[in-house]
């Protein structure tokens, strides 16, 4: 914890550079929550009436919640021993690998969507893993997942990279001679030093699976009762002119983001740090 | 006991170049260079964290060069001690035992050893770096190794701890019997522990031998230099010496015998501790190997004070504080300086 006597002393440039920076700060945090309040304020008891108690609307809620942990658990699946293997592994293409990972943070959400409904439509083996094993994803609840993990996974991947490369290998290289194999250094030391950093992977994950919405609405459409999520659901109330109801959802969604922000980061602990 | 034979090892553009050391059971053995040298990279090539390209390692006669880290039998203690965070002091030290499976074994001896009992409930955040030296050592110790490997192990404690700790590496090598190698670039840490030393300079192994043959017969100019001999001179045979078995030889503007014969041109070595110097008044100028020069600067260095003599050619004399202080308060800066032909150390071509 940071106290006074921590701070070195003053002077009036550095108090004018703290204020500079405050400022920023204050600006931001004073913009979001006043979009915030602008909802809280033109939202009446009715919206918030109807959307307790629409069956469609706590469905998308749930579809909402499940899938996107259900996508972060995968993507942490993946992030852990693929964050291990591009930080700790020389291999050929590796920075082709590196790139790739990072590809879809970069590219717009909407063309995970559309190269997905491609994939699945227009390919001999998209076709024969919906049509030959069964595995529908177009239109289909399992497709949310699928497009949140394409869309997602790259931060869960990218923060364990960079949480393992902050483990000093020296560690690793002290557990070896200690009788570690290299599995018992990574599940002893490695797993347990990257941890937080895993987490806050996860956060980031989760947050932008959970508010994901332009490739859920190409991939899996946005069908009342079964793949229909918050973020569509606000976007079809908005579209028939149930504003009040749409800004309603938003709170929700807003609310259950806060919960689970703040639940993940006091299980946790100093994870949101890192992000 | 340990056998390096002809390692290579390379790494971007540095190279470890066929080195070849043998250290013998229950021996100290301490690797001594200057930074970048490659002492860190032998260590890690012995204990397995590092392949070599081409050798042999062998380790109480079983050829390990293909055996991981983990089956070589080896405690090692990395530079800055890399005890891991997220542990207690008592969780590093069982560490290895719980790896094992020997997770109930006392570990309170091992403790009592080093005198870190009472630090074992602590995390190792808050500890000193002397404690944290003797929790790495703990940790290795306890699974009760053949070998210990201790890369630079003291350097980062201050002088007094620096002392204590060598002496209590000297003492539990003694007790336990354990073949050490020491990797440190220090020469006082070098005199206080080992027993026999090699210089490594540019990843090549300079000389090997008891401390007390590096400093008085070092093979070469390098290894000279890094025992702290500042009085090197490039010389000239012009003779015989005074006995048919020694020779004279000319450097700058003086004349020297040196013991055995030589021819040529010579490169000598004359340990600045070998070197009396005393007032020019109280000496009669005559004998052999007796040098005038000029007092031009000198330097107190705690335990002997470096004086630094001019003209006719530059030498450097180390002298007790007795000896200085009669030179000293008499304000003389002519002076002789003499030596012993024997003490003059003639290094390979």
């Amino acid at each position: 914890m940071r106290t006074d006597a921590n701070i070195p002393v003053r002077g009036w440039r550095d108090r004018v550079f703290s204020a500079a920076v405050f400022f920023f700060v204050s600006v931001f945090i004073v913009f979001v929550l006043g979009l915030i309040l602008t909802d809280v304020f033109y939202v009446d008891k009715k919206a918030i009436v109807t959307v307790l108690t629409s069956r469609f609307i706590l469905h998308a809620l749930w579809m909402s919640i499940w899938t996107s942990f259900m996508t972060t658990f995968i993507a942490l699946l993946f992030a852990v021993p693929m964050g291990y293997a591009l930080s700790r592994f020389r291999f050929p293409g590796r920075i082709l690998a590196e790139a790739v990972v990072d590809l879809p943070i970069v590219f717009p959400p909407l063309v995970a969507g559309l190269t997905l409904l491609v994939f699945f439509s227009q390919t001999a083996v998209g076709k024969w893993i919906q049509d030959g094993l069964g595995l529908e994803f177009v239109f289909q609840p399992k497709g949310i997942v699928l497009c949140q993990f394409v869309a997602a996974a790259s931060f869960a991947i990218r923060s364990a990279k960079t949480a393992f490369d902050d483990v000093d290998r020296r560690y690793e290289n002290v557990a070896l001679t200690l009788g570690c194999t290299q599995w018992g250094s990574f599940r002893r030391i490695s797993l347990p030093l990257a941890r937080n950093g895993i987490i806050a992977g996860g956060i980031l994950t989760w947050a932008r699976a959970f508010g994901l919405f332009g490739p859920l609405m190409i991939f899996v459409g946005s069908f009342r009762g079964r793949t229909e999520v918050l973020s569509t659901t606000i976007f079809l109330e908005q579209s028939i002119g149930n504003l009040e109801v749409a800004l309603a959802i938003a709170l929700l969604l807003i609310l259950v983001a806060l919960i689970a922000v703040t639940a993940i980061r006091l299980v946790g602990g100093s994870a949101l740090v890192k992000l | 006991m340990i056998r390096a034979e002809e390692i290579y090892f390379s790494i971007g553009t540095f190279e470890l170049r066929r080195l070849s050391i043998d250290i013998a059971e229950g021996e100290y053995f301490i690797l001594l260079g200057p930074p970048g040298s490659g002492k860190t990279i032998f260590l890690e090539c012995l204990c397995g964290l590092k392949k070599i390209r081409s050798g042999r390692i062998i380790i109480d006669g079983c050829d390990v060069t293909a055996l991981e880290p983990r089956r070589r039998g080896i405690g090692y203690v990395p530079q800055d001690y890399a005890l891991f965070p997220h542990l207690s002091v008592e969780r590093n030290i069982t560490f290895g035992l719980r790896v094992h499976g020997y997770a109930e074994m006392n570990i309170i001896e091992t403790a009592d050893l080093l005198g870190i009992r009472h630090l074992l409930s602590r995390s190792v955040d808050g500890l000193s770096g002397g404690e944290k030296q003797r929790v790495a050592l703990a940790r290795a110790l306890v699974l009760k190794p053949k070998i210990l490997l201790l890369d630079e192990p003291v350097c980062a404690l201050d002088e007094v701890t620096r002392q204590q700790v060598c002496a209590q590496l000297s003492d539990i090598q003694r007790r336990l019997g354990l073949t050490t190698v020491h990797v440190s670039h220090n020469l006082e840490e070098a005199f206080s522990v080992a027993d026999r030393a090699a210089i490594l300079h540019d990843g090549l192994l300079q000389q090997v031998g008891t401390l007390d043959e590096l400093l008085r017969r070092p093979n070469s100019e390098f290894v000279a230099r890094f025992m702290r001999c500042e009085n090197l001179f490039c010389s000239e045979v012009i003779g015989r010496g005074a006995r048919d078995s020694d020779s004279r030889v000319k450097l700058g503007g003086i004349e020297l015998q040196i013991s055995g014969r030589h021819s040529g041109k010579l490169m000598l070595m004359i340990r600045p501790e070998d070197l009396l110097v005393r007032p020019a008044s109280r000496h009669n100028g005559k004998g052999e190997n007796i040098i005038r020069a000029t007092l031009v600067r000198w330097r107190d260095c705690g335990g002997y004070v470096r004086v630094e003599l001019d003209e006719p050619i530059r030498l450097v004399a180390h002298m007790t504080h007795a000896e200085f202080a009669d030179l000293h308060e008499k304000h003389h800066t002519d002076v002789v300086a003499e030596l012993d032909l024997n003490n003059i150390h003639v290094l390979p071509q």
